[in-house]
């Protein structure tokens, strides 16, 4: 578990098993339609493993699953 | 009532929708288009004990009144315009009772429009089994709507809701919210207020809709949009902003209802799903099992569909047969047989490949699992200029390149979404199988190699890897060529691992098939009528002087009766208007190492590749045997009248073969291309791109190997 806090803590930066709370999003465009699925500040968010090639993060947001891109996982900052 | 009753069912992504919707009309739907777009509109009649019709749109699951595809813009284009076809009287929006907290978004925002309206919680045996306990009492109260918890997969709470449905019927403005949700500020009022003004009939928030959307809103005219956009400068008004807040205040609100409503009950640990998903969606094992999957299901499929299509086959022949016996032999006797049936018979014996290949694919999404495909493939396909969500298109594009291009919809990004749709028709559809049956053999022998593989089975699989191949390559050039500044998302939410409900599944294969008969049957069935028209008549005087002179020979020669009918059969073909056109492309597909013959079945399979079994009959007269085998003995005895050498020779079938991986065959899929991207500009530069691919591969392989 990598956690620091602060502007830098982005999701895909950490390793898988990561856990936390979202504190906000880097990116508006990202952020308003994580929200729309459910993704908000406060959600307790677990990083669970990478896809294969790479690529993605699955990801557990309170209690539901979520494929997300790099980038879209870059841009939840975490509490 | 004179206008019926029109109920609009909508909700998030994966809340059972689709399900319910099947519950509540069964068979009794229709799949028509939304005006101007190309979106599915499912719409379903519902009849109530009080003997009212309800007619119920289906519309695309949808998060919030902030759109990222087409399926989704749907949405909100309907029902931001009061004046709009689909307007509907009342709408019921459906919510995955278990995961309740993140799918109130828009039923907040559609409680707002001021439309009667009932929240029907769905998966409640779900619910149930968790032992989740929900007061639907209190969230009717504090949300101000009629709520009915539902099951669309048992079917429970159905009769309840459609009870609520008749009142709501009854006295619809009982159930409309009179105080909105979401308290606007006093720039988005001011905005939302103008907006308004230009759409008759328009409330506050459809107001405040039309604002954040005016760009793409069809319903405007060019005049109203620079009028919305001058108000929004006017205010200050910043779209992107507005809608996160927009979108907080409402979770803000809804939270603490959806808290104290249910019974919390934190669930510890991992659920069957993410514990499946270790191995499902494992780095290493995840694509393994996913290609293991895709061979069992293609196996699947030509182990099942062989008896089903024989079955088609010989009622054909035996429909044309008969025809022939009872009918006196004349034109329109001529024109139903070798027209009209042998047409028909092309397009039905293809239905159960599609309806398999598409059942074991129903089955895989309701399952869940090609939601994890898409995911796992989304890092490839993007290094191709794709999706993750084009894994769906390319997989089904094994059937039938029609289904598979309009599956393409789910994606938001318009540049992913055309290169999948141009690249799809390389992928190795069902119409390739009978041309690579019948020409494979003369490429490879049917020895062993390595003790278990059949070389013909090979390079088979060949052929199949070479239009995946194709398929990745072109999307790689597209990727380069294309240009856009849309920013593509993911985002893709994995849902729970649930049986698979057979009506479901039932419903997708029987719409899949429907449009795959009706899409593509019209075509095939117009062009195998214009083909026999050519084959059967030529210039004036030249059909009779070739039959009169194929006589002459056959006496001079004392031929037996049967001998004599294919000589006169095959030199009527070579005069008539089929044989000239051929004639006149010779010289071009020569250098591919073509003669006049495969000449015309190249340019009847421009309409739908399977004619060329059927056209090599004609050409070889073989009569209504026109099964693969004898077409394929008739053809090895072919031989070139100048050199005596086969014309299908090892370099020559090698040179077809490819040609007809590559080359867009198919004037359903061109069609549907067109209708999907809404211009003629994209079939054209597909058809050009991969006609040539076609060509220029064909020539190189004939010009090294000959």
């Amino acid at each position: 578990m990598v956690a620091t806090v602060g502007q830098d803590n982005k999701l895909y930066q950490a390793k898988p098993g990561l856990k936390g709370e979202v504190s906000h999003f880097s990116n508006e465009q990202i952020g308003s339609k994580l929200m729309a699925m459910g993704v908000l500040p406060g959600s307790k968010i677990e990083y669970i493993r990478k896809a294969p090639f790479g690529g993605g993060c699955y990801v557990k947001v309170d209690n539901f699953l979520l494929g997300l891109r790099k980038a879209e996982a870059a841009s939840i900052v975490l509490k | 009532m004179t206008k019926t009753f029109t109920v609009a069912l909508l909700g998030n992504p994966n809340c059972g929708k689709s399900s319910l919707f099947n519950q509540l009309t069964g068979l009794r739907q229709k799949v028509g288009n939304f005006p101007g777009v190309t979106v599915d509109k499912k719409v379903g009649k519902l009849a109530l004990d009080n003997k009212q019709q309800v007619s119920i749109i289906d519309f695309p699951g949808t998060y919030s009144f902030y759109p990222t595809s087409i399926d989704e813009r749907i949405v909100v284009q309907s029902l931001s315009n009061p004046t709009d076809d689909n307007y509907p009287d009342a709408v019921v929006y459906v919510a995955d009772v278990t995961k309740l907290e993140k799918h109130l978004l828009l039923l907040t925002q559609l409680r707002d429009l001021g439309l009667p309206l009932i929240l029907g919680l769905n998966m409640s045996d779900v619910a149930e089994q968790e032992g989740l306990k929900v007061s639907t009492e209190l969230l009717r109260k504090r949300l101000g709507v009629p709520v009915v918890l539902v099951s669309g997969r048992t079917g429970a709470g159905v009769d309840a809701l459609k009870a609520v449905l008749r009142e709501v019927m009854e006295k619809p403005g009982d159930y409309a919210a009179t105080v909105p949700f979401f308290d606007m500020t006093e720039r988005e009022k001011a905005v939302a207020d103008a907006a308004k003004a230009i759409v008759p009939g328009a409330n506050t928030y459809q107001g405040l809709l039309i604002a954040h959307h005016y760009e793409w809103l069809p319903f405007l005219t060019d005049a109203q949009r620079t009028l919305i956009k001058d108000i929004g400068q006017q205010y200050d008004f910043v779209s992107l902003r507005a809608q996160v807040d927009e979108t907080m205040q409402r979770f803000d609100r809804f939270t603490p209802v959806v808290r104290s409503a249910m019974s919390a009950k934190p669930k510890e640990g991992r659920g069957i799903t993410e514990r499946l998903d270790e191995v499902l969606t494992h780095r290493i094992f995840g694509p393994v099992i996913f290609f293991g999957l895709m061979l069992l299901v293609f196996q699947a499929v030509f182990a099942w569909a062989g008896t089903p299509m024989e079955w088609i086959e010989t009622f054909f022949t035996f429909a044309g047969d008969q025809a022939r016996e009872i009918l006196p032999a004349v034109w329109y006797t001529d024109l139903l047989t070798d027209g009209i049936l042998a047409g028909l018979g092309g397009v039905l014996v293809f239905i159960p490949q599609i309806a398999i290949l598409f059942l074991l694919i129903a089955i895989l999404e309701e399952v869940g699992y090609m939601a994890r495909a898409a995911f796992m493939f989304d890092q490839v396909m993007q290094s191709f200029g794709m999706n993750g969500r084009s894994i769906v298109a390319l997989v089904s594009g094994g059937a039938c390149a029609i289904p598979a291009i309009m599956s393409t919809r789910t994606i938001g990004n318009w540049k992913e979404r055309l290169i999948t749709i141009l690249v799809t028709p390389f992928i190795s559809c069902s119409a390739r199988i009978p041309v690579y049956t019948v020409l494979v053999g003369f490429v490879v022998p049917p020895k062993t190699v390595l003790g278990i593989f059949n070389m013909q089975g090979l390079a088979f699989m060949g052929l199949y890897l070479l239009g995946i191949v194709s398929a990745l390559g072109a999307a790689w050039v597209f990727k380069l060529i294309l240009k856009t500044r849309e920013r593509s998302f993911l985002m893709l939410e994995l849902p729970e691992y649930r049986v698979p409900v057979a009506r479901n599944v039932v419903l997708t294969v029987w719409e899949k098939v429907k449009s795959f008969v009706v899409e593509a049957g019209k075509i095939i069935l117009g062009v195998s009528i214009v083909l026999w028209f050519l084959a059967s008549y030529g210039p004036p005087g030249e059909m009779a002087a070739a039959e009169a002179e194929a006589m002459e020979t056959a006496q001079a020669l004392e031929m037996e009766e049967a001998e004599q009918d294919d000589l006169v059969a095959s030199r009527k073909i070579e005069a008539s208007f089929a044989g000239h056109i051929g004639k006149a492309i010779e010289p071009a597909i020569r250098p591919l190492g073509y003669d006049w013959k495969i000449g015309i079945a190249l340019i009847t399979s421009f309409a739908a590749r399977e004619v060329f079994v059927g056209t090599m009959a004609t050409i070889y007269s073989i009569g209504s045997a026109d099964d693969e085998f004898t077409v394929r003995e008739r053809m090895a005895q072919e031989r070139n009248p100048l050199t005596g050498e086969p014309v299908y020779s090892m370099a020559a079938s090698l040179s077809l073969l490819l040609f007809y991986v590559f080359a867009m065959q198919c004037m359903s899929t061109v069609a549907v291309v067109k209708r999907e991207t809404k211009s003629w500009k994209w079939p054209a530069i597909q058809f050009a791109f991969m006609t040539g691919l076609a060509y220029l591969s064909a020539l190189l392989a004939y010009q090294l190997l000959s």
